[in-house]
């Protein structure tokens, strides 16, 4: 059995175009995975190895994280490769789930970048140790002194560089190491050859500066270290031990630089990644146990000790479903039968593989900790396996609500059928990502966290299901609530012909502050039959699902029943049902309801120059802009703008600021439209029932 | 309590500038020792504003955009308790279309590229403030010429601006002789200028009106504010 102490589950995040996918890519060759290095954007069209998808290929972004095994000095790292763009968090979120640690990419130019808060906010949010590394170091206007100070500011890390680059941008030689003080070139054609030597004289006052500036910092976390400091004889091992101390304590971020395309710094980072990210032992996980109301359970981490696994990720390739596991605790046999703790279904472990992004290598176990795939397990991903004598689950993740939607019309009958199949493995493989047919329409509507999100899925069905659709309009999802309690006292009648119908309902209905729908029982002394309690709230949720100002979900609603009556023959399920949702429907008009809409919050950076049209852009969109930072010759504005007016705005964006800003948007919350565009949508909704 | 209520029971109510100077051109400094609660009294002047229907900009040296939009959310919600508003979420959204924040690093803000920047916002018909607020302004660092640059900025664009100074500990014992350092001898550019300080043993804040009067006489020259909305308390005069 492997020795956990060496195995490294790690995610590269960062921001787009930071050079994620190149520096994974450079790790591969140099842990001997690889063989040649193919560019992202290459002219050799291989393309890089780990964007597997034909379509990563040709935007150049990648979208699912795959996940990757590879050894160093004694080693094993398993890397999973996270998407950049923030329409495709929730991968980013699923795989900080199974990280133990990660690296955080920057890009030695553009710094800090609206993204890379967006994945440092997730990271906090799990606790993920992390390390910096600043690339594309060869880059005209590379300054990481000054990302050094936005990952301060901005971030809220205390980032500490530990190593110092000689030269920049064009005449980048090598870095010098502030731990053990040597300068170390990188020689060969592809970097490989690294050489040690002593650092040379003109960098020397810097770097004494630089490494008490480290010293300084890190003995924060050894008393060994700080005294040895105070003494002045520091040795690399307590000084290491202080960094991998901080680092896993997430009061420390250690700061590496390089430039992975130019073939420099990459190893010192793998290094860097065993030396002072965690191993599986060094994380708490914890697991929920739900026999005893999801109690938070520690996960052991010993492979001796019942199975408990996570499939974090499903992938429909050649072969069938393959299931991305990672293992807590105990150990994954081939053979083996688990159980799926969500329904309960037991399943043969056929065939146990560690991925190498779309090449396998098939193993006969996996110890606790390792991020392996399964073969044919049916099971949604989320979901938690054991040996059947658990009932633990890995806790949930947060699962953000999709914001948008559009419709799909398959062109064919051929394309019908596809289309199904790719929506049940997409839903499956995505819980953004989710799918309904109208009742109203018949029209199937997909809906997700962006335009972007739903583009690619449109693109997959048609590359890798052969499934041509037409789009719709992309539609908002709007929500309604109510502002105000109102009453009502609503009786069902119906005698004509057969077996009548009868109840009669009364309460109320109220704005909830937190949640979706709460439903109080009032009733005293059986004026409603006890078993026609359960129909009354069956019905309020039927009227849920459809608000009467413009169809929307509604959502924000406590009902209360207080009173009602019944019939000893005509009571049913069903009258009371209806009564219900008489009743509600009496109440909602009364009861003020709004219509809410989702509100992004919207991040634009740009030029100085364009501050002014950017802002008047966000103003013409309905957006509220929240401020305003400068930063050298660039600027930050920040807005929260609602989504339905963003639909098309990185085209005006780039054509008003001649393709100079970039902007991320994500959702925020919801918030009531202005009366002028509900009174629109509501004579929208009127007109479409008319129909 | 209502929205108009809410604007009565705020302490910038009681200091009005000198009798001759216009109201809606006046400039305003808040001092205190680090801690005490000038960007509190800050985003206080600038939500009175905001309560008022009125605009406001509020400009941040060295503090990150999020971090100045948490004191407002968090302001807000404590005046909010403090004074039982009623429908507070909406009054809230509704209000805060109307502020507006502007970050500088310390090293970049200058009087000319505020000055720009605001002439951008009012041409791109964003935002019309009458009211600005300046947090994390170095008086220690900039002369008189800066401080009567503004002057002319708030005539021009007929602006309140309201600025913080951090004073050293020394500055209780001085007030009586004046404005404390490092606003020595800048007095004459400031309708107002007042001074909080925090009481020991109590959950007020002093707030001392060193230049300007109260508007009530029967406050006389001394206001006593809630430590954490910093509304007037009536209970502990």
């Amino acid at each position: 059995m492997k020795d956990l102490s060496k195995v490294r589950n790690i995610g590269i995040s960062a921001h787009i175009d930071s050079g994620k996918t190149t520096l994974t890519e450079r790790i591969l060759f140099y842990t001997q995975r690889i063989h040649a290095i193919h560019e992202v954007r290459g002219k050799d069209g291989v393309g890089a190895k780990m964007d597997s998808m034909e379509l990563e290929r040709e935007r150049g972004i990648t979208i699912c994280s795959a996940a990757t095994y590879c050894d160093w000095k004694d080693h094993s790292i398993n890397i999973i490769d996270t998407p950049g763009h923030v329409d495709f968090t929730i991968e980013v979120e699923r795989a900080l789930r199974v990280l133990d640690g990660a690296v955080l990419i920057l890009c030695s130019v553009g710094g800090v970048q609206s993204q890379s808060i967006t994945v440092n906010r997730q990271m906090t949010r799990y606790r993920v140790p992390r390390v910096a590394f600043i690339n594309k170091c060869d880059r005209t206007g590379a300054n990481p002194d000054k990302v050094i100070k936005q990952l301060r500011e901005k971030l809220g890390l205390n980032a500490v560089p530990i190593q110092v680059p000689m030269g920049l941008e064009g005449d980048m030689q090598g870095l010098i190491d502030l731990v053990k003080m040597k300068a170390v070139y990188f020689d060969g054609e592809n970097g490989d050859k690294l050489r040690v030597e002593e650092i040379p004289a003109q960098y020397k006052d810097e770097c004494d500066a630089k490494r008490e500036e480290l010293l300084d910092a890190v003995s924060m976390f050894s008393d060994e270290l700080m005294e040895a400091v105070l003494e002045g004889t520091p040795t690399e091992e307590m000084i290491m031990a202080a960094i991998r101390k901080g680092t896993l304590s997430l009061e420390f971020s250690p700061v590496m630089m390089g430039s992975a395309y130019k073939n420099k710094g990459v190893q010192l980072l793998l290094d860097a990644v065993n030396d002072y990210l965690p191993c599986p032992t060094d994380v708490d996980n914890f697991a929920l146990d739900l026999d005893h109301d999801e109690a938070e359970v520690k996960v052991t981490n010993q492979p001796t000790d019942p199975l408990l696994a996570l499939a974090f990720k499903l992938e429909d390739g050649r072969y069938g479903q393959l299931t991305y596991v990672r293992t807590y605790q105990g150990t994954l046999k081939k053979g083996d039968s688990i159980v799926n703790v969500r329904t309960g279904k037991k399943a043969k472990v056929g065939r146990l593989v560690r991925m190498h992004s779309d090449e396998m290598e098939e193993i006969e176990e996996s110890g606790s900790g390792d991020i392996v795939a399964l073969f044919g397990i049916d099971c949604a991903s989320g979901d938690t396996f054991t040996r059947g004598d658990y009932n633990f689950s890995m806790s949930s993740m947060h699962v953000p609500e999709p914001v948008i939607s559009l419709s799909i019309t398959p062109v064919d009958n051929k394309a019908q059928d596809n289309m199904s199949k790719a929506l049940n493995r997409f839903t499956k493989e995505d819980p953004t990502f989710k799918t309904y047919v109208d009742q109203e329409t018949l029209e199937t509507i997909i809906s997700g966290m962006g335009e972007l999100h739903l583009d690619v899925y449109v693109e997959r069905m048609k590359r890798e299901y052969k499934a041509e659709v037409t789009v719709g309009a992309p539609q908002v999802a709007y929500r309604e609530t109510i502002t105000q309690r109102a009453d009502f006292n609503y009786t069902h009648k119906k005698q004509t012909g057969g077996s009548g119908q009868f109840g009669r309902v009364a309460g109320y209905i109220e704005p909830l502050e937190e949640g979706e729908y709460e439903f109080v029982d009032q009733i005293v002394g059986g004026s409603i039959p006890r078993e026609y309690i359960p129909s009354c709230d069956k019905g309020f949720q039927k009227c849920l699902e459809k608000g009467s100002l413009v169809g929307a979900h509604v959502t924000g609603v406590r009902c209360a029943i207080n009173d009602g009556a019944s019939h000893a023959v005509d009571s049913s399920d069903i009258a009371f049902q209806l009564a219900a949702m008489g009743g509600f429907k009496e109440a909602y008009m009364k009861a003020k309801p709004v219509i809410m809409e989702p509100i992004m919050k919207v991040a634009v950076e740009g030029p100085t120059e364009f501050q002014g049209s950017i802002m008047g852009s966000l103003n013409q969109r309905r957006g509220m802009i929240i401020g305003t930072n400068e930063e050298d010759a660039y600027t930050v504005i920040e807005a929260e703008v609602p989504l339905s007016e963003m639909f098309g705005y990185s085209t005006d964006l780039r054509s008003l600021t001649q393709g100079k800003a970039e902007f991320t948007m994500e959702f925020a919350t919801y918030r009531p439209v202005p009366k002028s565009v509900a009174e629109e949508l509501i004579s929208k909704a009127q007109k479409k029932d008319k129909k | 309590m209502l929205k108009q209520e809410l604007i009565e029971k705020n302490p910038i109510r009681h200091l009005k500038g000198e009798s001759d100077a216009k109201e809606s051109s006046r400039m305003g400094l808040v001092m205190a020792r680090a801690g005490v609660g000038k960007t509190a009294l800050l985003v206080q002047i600038a939500l009175d504003s905001l309560l008022n229907d009125k605009q406001v900009v509020h400009v941040s040296v060295g503090q990150s955009l999020d971090k100045t939009k948490l004191w407002y959310d968090d302001m807000f919600k404590d005046i909010a308790e403090f004074c039982n508003l009623e429908n507070a979420g909406e009054i809230h959204d509704s209000i805060m279309h109307n502020r507006m924040i502007i970050t500088f690093n310390e090293s970049k803000f200058s009087r000319a590229k505020l000055e720009e920047r605001l002439h951008d916002l009012v041409q791109q018909n964003v935002i019309k403030p009458s009211c600005m607020v300046v947090d994390g302004f170095d008086f220690a660092k900039t002369d008189r010429a800066v401080l009567e640059g503004m002057r002319d900025l708030a005539t021009t664009m007929d602006l309140q601006i309201w600025f913080s100074a951090v004073c050293n500990e020394e500055a209780d014992c001085q007030c009586a002789s004046g404005i404390p350092a490092p606003c020595k001898g800048m007095e004459d550019l400031f309708n107002t200028v007042v001074l909080l300080q925090p009481v020991s043993q109590s959950d007020c804040i002093d707030l001392k009106i060193l230049k300007g009067t109260a508007a009530v006489s029967k406050c006389g020259k001394l206001l006593k504010l809630d430590t954490k909305s910093f509304m007037i308390r009536e209970n502990c005069k």
